[in-house]
C-alpha cells in the first residue's frame, strides 16, 4: 500500500515540485499508513528506487544513453547504468530513511499521547 | 524521551533534503542533479523523434518560419530585419544559451559569481584590463546607429523570449551542474562578446618582454635578433604592389627611449596558436570560371563550438555562414553574389605606458609637464559564498593602470606593473555594421564600404564576387604610429608617445584582382616594407602563407576538391627550410640504435605532418629543443621576463650564421657550437619519445604524440571529444595542434547559384545530451566538408528538413 501511494503521489508531484517532495511524501505516507518500520523503509525505498530509475530510463533510452554515458565519465563512475543505479539507490535510501522516520515519528507521537493519557 | 525521538525523526529528513540540495565544493547538489524529473536526465534529447514547434513571441512583427536541416542548422525566413534578428536570437539561445551566458560572464569578469572565490584572479584581470569599460563604449557606438540598435534590440528580445519559456527542468545541463540560473540577456552582452573576440585575437603584447631584452642586451642585439621585417616572408599584399594614395605624415619618433621596471615571472616561448588561413581565386584559375573563396579561422577548439551555422533570409538579404553565439548577423559566409572570410591581423593596437604617479595615492600622474588627475572606476565583483569585492581601477587618459602588484595569474604574465594600458578595444566602435553590410553586399564597392565600419580585432577580410572580383584587405582601425612605437613600453609622461591619429580607412593595405589571380592570407606580414605606415614589427611566421601561395600559384582549373585538399595540407615549409641544414650536422657515429633508426625515418620523410608520420614527431621535438638549446641560457634570467627571438630569426641564424655567439651555452665552461646543439637536440627528441613509447613503433606516430581533441568549454571531463588521430601542425596549412586549429572550414564556389561547403569540429547544439552536440567532429577530422544547404524559400526541396519552428505574434 505504502509503495503504491508513494509511487503515484511522487510521480504526479514531481512533475512540478522539486526532488525533495519524495522526502515529504515518504515521511507523510509512512507517518499515516506505515504498518511497521520495515515496511516503512523498504516500500519507500523501492517506490522511489523504481520510480526514479523508470523515469530516468524513459528519458535516457530514446537518447541511446549518450548523455548518461557522458555524465558517468564526468562523475568518474564511467558506466552509464552504474550511474542509473546510483540515482536509484541514493534516492531510494533518502526516501526509505524518510519513511522510516515518518513511521517512528508517529510512534513517538502516539507514545507521547499515551504517556499524557496515563499521566 | 519520545519528544527527542520525534525531533530526530523530523531533523533527519530535513538534513537529508538540505544535504542533497546543496552544492558542496565542486559537486553539484546531488539529488537535485540526479532527479530524473528535473535534473540532468531531462537534458537527454530524443535521438529518434524530432517534432515541429510553434512559438508565440509578443515582439514579433510578422510571421517567421525557421526550418532545421538534417544537421540541425536553422534557416530563418522572416519578413523584415527586426524579425530576422529576433529569430536569430531565439534559435541561438535555444541551442547555445549556456555558452552565450558563460562567455559573456567570463568577458565581464563575473565568473566568481558562479564558481566562487577560486575565479577571483580571472575576474580581476578581465575588469582591470578594461573589458567592461570597453564594452560600455562599444555599446554606445552601436546604439548610436539606428540599424545596429535595431539589430541588437531584436536579437536581445529573441534571446529573452526563449529564456522565458524555460523552467528548471529544461535549463541547459551546465546550469544544473554549476547550480545557477540563466539571467536575461542585455545589449551590453553583445558588446562584451565582441570585446572578448578582441581579447582572444588582439590582446597579445610582448612589449614588457622586449623592454627587458632591450635593457639586458642593448639596442644592437635587440635590433639584430628582433628585426622589424622577417628574413623569409611572403606578405599578404603581393610584393611590388603600388600604394595609390598620398600618405599622412607619421609622427616623429621621440628622442628619448624608455625603460621600465620588471617583475618576476618566467620567460615563455612565444606560443603560436591563434591564426587562420583564407584565400580567394579569381575565375581565371578555376574550372567553373567563377571565383572560389576559402577560409579556416584557427582558434581554441571547444564544445559547444565557437561558431553557430545559420542562414538568414529576409527582404534584401539571404546569407549563410557562421555566427558567433551572442552577436547578430553572419560573420564568415556568403550570399547570392559575394563571399567573404577573415583571418587575424597581428596589428599592434595594445600598448603599455609607464606612469609616473605623484604619490602612492595614485590620484595624480605626470604628463605633458604637469600633474593630471586619474579617475577611479570601482569594479564590484560578486563572489558566490562570500562577500562582494570592490576593486578600484585607476584610469589615466591612456587607459587603466592594470596592476600595482603582480598577481599570481598566468594570463597576466606579460602585463607590466604600474603601467597604463592603451588598447583599441577600449574605443567606441560598431563592428556589427560591417557584417550587416557584408551580409547584404553584392559587389566590390559594398565590400569596401562595409569595411570602413570596422575597428577591432583587425582582420584580413578576403572577398570574392560573382563579377569575378577578388580582393583582400588587412582591415581595422590602426593607430598612426612612428616606427617601432609600442615595440617597447612607452613613456607615459610625454605626449609624443601617445597615439596621434589613425591611418585613414581607405589607406589600409588592400589589393584587388592582382595579376597572379589569387589573394591569400595566413596572418603573416600585411605588406612588404614599402607600405608607408607602421602596423607592427612582428607578424605570424610566414610558412603557412608561403605554402598557400606556392600551391595557389601552381594551380589552374581549381575545383572545390582541390581547395578542400589544400585546407588539409600538412606539408611543412619549416622542415623544407631547416632539414637540409641540420641533418648534415648530425654525427651518425655517436647515435644509438634507436636514434639511427629515427634518422632513417627523417631521411625518408615527405616533410608532411601526416597522422602516421614518425619523422614528424621526431622533427617537432628536435626543433623545439634546438631553439631551447640556442636561446634558453641567455633569455631565461630569473626575475627578468623575456621571450625568445622568433622562429624566423632562429632559422635565419641556423642557415646563415654558423658561428654566431648565441650557440655557446654560457652556463658551461666549454664552447658549444651549432652541431653540438643539433646533436644534443636530436638525441633528446629520440630519447624522450623512447621514454614515453618504448623503441620505435607505431605509437611514435605524430597523431599519437599530438593527441588532438576538442575539450568542453569549461573543460568538464566526459563532455569533450575523444582523442582524434589526425595530422596537421601549427606551421602547416592544416594548423591543428592539441586543442587548437581550424574552428570552421569553408569553401564557397560562386556561380549562378553559389555552392557552399563547410564543417566545424562540433555540432549545432550546445547540449551534451543531443546527437547534434558533436556530430560533425568525425567529418571535420577526416578533412571532408558538408554541402551547405542554401535555401531560397522555406519549402525549398533541395535539402533534407527534419523540423520546423513557426513563430507568430
Amino acid at each position: 500500500m505504502v509503495f503504491i501511494v508513494i509511487v503515484i503521489i511522487c510521480f504526479l508531484l514531481q512533475m512540478i515540485a522539486p526532488w525533495w517532495v519524495i522526502i515529504v511524501v515518504a515521511f507523510a505516507t509512512c507517518g499515516i499508513i506505515g504498518k511497521t518500520a520495515k515496511i516503512a523503509f523498504w516500500q519507500s525505498f523501492f517506490a522511489i528506487f523504481l520510480l526514479w530509475i523508470g523515469y530516468a530510463l524513459f528519458k535516457s533510452l530514446p537518447n541511446d544513453n549518450v548523455l548518461a554515458g557522458r555524465v558517468a565519465v564526468m562523475t568518474g563512475i564511467k558506466i552509464w547504468w552504474a550511474l542509473l543505479l546510483v540515482t536509484g539507490i541514493l534516492s531510494g535510501l533518502v526516501a526509505g530513511i524518510s519513511g522510516f522516520c515518518g513511521y517512528h515519528f508517529r510512534m513517538a507521537m502516539l507514545a507521547k499521547k499515551t504517556d499524557e493519557k496515563l499521566a | 524521551m519520545n519528544k527527542i525521538k520525534a525531533l530526530f525523526c523530523v531533523i533527519i529528513p530535513i538534513t537529508l533534503a538540505f544535504l542533497f540540495n546543496t552544492k558542496i565544493g565542486q559537486n553539484p547538489p546531488l539529488l537535485k542533479f540526479l532527479n530524473p524529473f528535473m535534473g540532468f536526465w531531462q537534458n537527454a534529447e530524443n535521438n529518434h523523434f524530432i517534432f515541429n514547434h510553434k512559438a508565440k513571441i509578443k515582439g514579433a512583427i510578422d510571421k517567421i518560419e525557421i526550418v532545421f536541416d538534417d544537421r540541425m542548422i536553422p534557416h530563418i525566413f522572416a519578413q523584415n530585419d527586426h524579425d530576422l534578428y529576433l529569430a536569430q536570437g531565439y534559435v541561438t539561445a535555444m541551442h547555445r544559451l549556456w555558452q552565450m551566458d558563460f562567455q559573456t560572464r567570463f568577458a565581464a569578469g563575473r565568473i566568481s559569481e558562479v564558481v566562487g572565490e577560486k575565479a577571483i584572479e580571472v575576474d580581476r584581470y578581465q575588469r582591470r584590463m578594461g573589458m567592461v569599460y570597453g564594452a560600455e563604449h562599444s555599446l554606445k557606438g552601436m546604439m548610436a546607429d539606428p540599424k545596429a540598435k535595431e539589430m541588437i534590440l531584436a536579437y536581445t528580445e529573441g534571446i529573452n523570449a526563449y529564456i522565458k519559456t524555460l523552467s528548471h527542468s529544461n535549463y541547459p545541463l551546465e546550469y544544473k551542474l554549476l547550480d545557477f540560473k540563466p539571467e536575461n540577456w542585455t545589449p551590453i552582452k553583445c558588446a562584451l562578446l565582441l570585446k572578448q573576440m578582441s581579447a582572444v585575437l588582439a590582446m597579445g603584447s610582448d612589449e614588457f618582454y622586449m623592454t627587458n631584452i632591450l635593457k639586458k642586451f642593448g639596442p644592437e642585439v635587440t635590433k639584430d635578433l628582433f628585426p622589424d621585417y622577417p628574413f623569409k616572408e611572403d606578405p599578404i599584399i603581393p610584393v611590388g604592389s603600388k600604394w595609390d594614395f598620398t600618405p599622412l605624415t607619421t609622427p616623429k619618433t621621440p628622442q628619448s627611449f624608455t625603460d621600465a621596471t620588471t617583475g618576476d615571472v618566467k620567460t615563455k616561448e612565444k606560443i603560436e596558436g591563434i591564426g587562420s588561413n583564407n584565400w580567394a581565386l579569381s575565375g581565371s584559375k578555376t574550372a567553373s570560371g567563377y571565383p572560389i573563396l576559402a577560409n579556416d579561422p584557427h582558434l581554441d577548439l571547444t564544445l559547444p563550438s565557437i561558431w553557430y551555422q545559420i542562414q538568414l533570409h529576409a527582404p534584401g538579404v539571404n546569407t549563410y555562414g557562421v555566427s558567433l553565439p551572442g552577436a547578430p548577423g553572419v560573420i564568415i559566409g556568403f550570399n547570392q553574389k559575394i563571399a567573404w572570410g577573415v583571418t587575424n591581423v597581428a596589428a599592434d593596437v595594445l600598448d603599455f605606458y609607464q606612469i609616473k604617479f605623484k604619490d602612492s595615492s595614485h590620484n595624480e600622474y605626470w604628463y605633458n609637464n604637469k600633474w593630471n588627475k586619474t579617475t577611479r572606476r570601482l569594479e564590484n565583483i560578486k563572489i558566490r559564498g562570500s562577500k562582494d569585492e570592490i576593486d578600484t581601477v585607476y584610469y589615466t587618459h591612456h587607459g587603466p593602470v592594470v596592476y600595482f602588484q603582480k598577481p599570481k595569474y598566468g594570463r597576466a604574465d606579460n602585463v607590466p606593473v604600474g603601467d597604463a594600458l592603451r588598447w583599441i578595444a577600449h574605443d567606441r566602435s560598431n563592428e556589427l555594421m560591417t557584417f550587416y553590410y557584408l551580409n547584404r553586399g553584392s559587389n566590390y564597392n559594398d565590400y569596401r564600404k562595409a569595411l570602413t565600419f570596422y575597428t577591432a580585432p583587425a582582420q584580413n577580410f578576403v572577398f570574392a564576387s560573382i563579377d569575378n572580383d577578388i580582393a583582400i584587405t588587412p582591415n581595422g582601425k590602426f593607430p598612426l604610429k612612428w616606427k617601432e612605437q609600442g615595440k617597447f613600453i612607452l613613456d607615459g609622461t610625454d605626449p609624443a608617445y601617445d597615439w596621434q591619429g589613425w591611418i585613414p580607412a581607405a589607406q589600409n593595405p588592400t589589393v584587388k584582382n592582382p595579376p597572379r589571380g589569387f589573394v591569400s592570407s595566413a596572418n603573416q606580414s600585411s605588406t612588404d616594407p614599402t607600405y608607408p605606415y607602421y602596423i607592427n614589427w612582428e607578424f605570424a611566421p610566414y610558412e603557412r602563407g608561403k605554402r598557400i601561395n606556392d600551391r595557389l600559384g601552381a594551380m589552374s582549373k581549381a575545383t572545390m576538391d582541390s581547395i578542400r585538399l589544400m585546407q588539409t595540407d600538412n606539408y611543412s615549409i619549416l622542415a623544407q627550410n631547416v632539414l637540409p641544414a641540420v641533418v648534415p650536422l648530425l654525427n651518425p657515429e655517436s647515435l644509438n640504435a634507436t636514434q639511427k633508426e629515427a634518422l632513417s625515418y627523417i631521411n625518408k620523410w615527405s616533410k608532411r605532418y601526416d597522422a602516421d608520420e614518425i619523422a614528424a614527431s621526431v622533427f617537432e621535438i628536435w626543433t623545439k629543443r634546438l631553439a631551447f638549446n640556442i636561446w634558453n641560457d641567455e633569455f631565461v634570467v630569473k626575475g627578468i621576463p623575456m621571450r625568445y627571438p622568433s622562429r624566423d630569426r632562429t632559422v635565419e641564424m641556423i642557415l646563415k650564421e654558423p658561428n654566431a655567439k648565441w650557440y655557446d651555452n654560457i652556463n658551461t665552461k666549454q664552447k658549444e657550437t651549432l652541431p653540438d646543439l643539433v646533436n644534443e637536440a636530436f638525441k633528446y627528441s629520440c630519447d624522450s619519445l623512447e621514454r614515453r613509447f618504448g623503441p620505435i613503433n607505431k605509437d611514435w606516430r605524430w597523431s599519437n604524440v599530438k593527441q588532438t581533441n576538442v575539450p568542453h568549454l569549461a573543460k568538464i571531463p566526459g563532455f569533450g571529444s575523444k582523442i582524434l588521430q589526425i595530422g596537421g601542425a601549427k606551421s602547416t596549412i592544416n594548423a591543428i595542434s592539441e586543442t587548437n586549429g581550424p574552428s570552421w572550414r569553408m569553401v564557397i564556389e560562386l556561380g549562378k547559384t553559389p555552392k557552399g561547403h563547410g564543417v566545424y569540429p562540433g555540432g549545432q547544439s550546445g547540449n551534451p545530451g543531443s546527437k547534434f552536440y558533436d556530430n560533425m567532429v568525425d567529418t571535420w577530422a577526416s578533412g571532408k566538408l558538408y554541402d551547405l544547404f542554401y535555401m531560397q524559400t522555406p519549402d525549398d526541396k533541395s535539402g533534407k528538413i527534419i523540423s520546423r519552428l513557426k513563430i507568430s505574434k
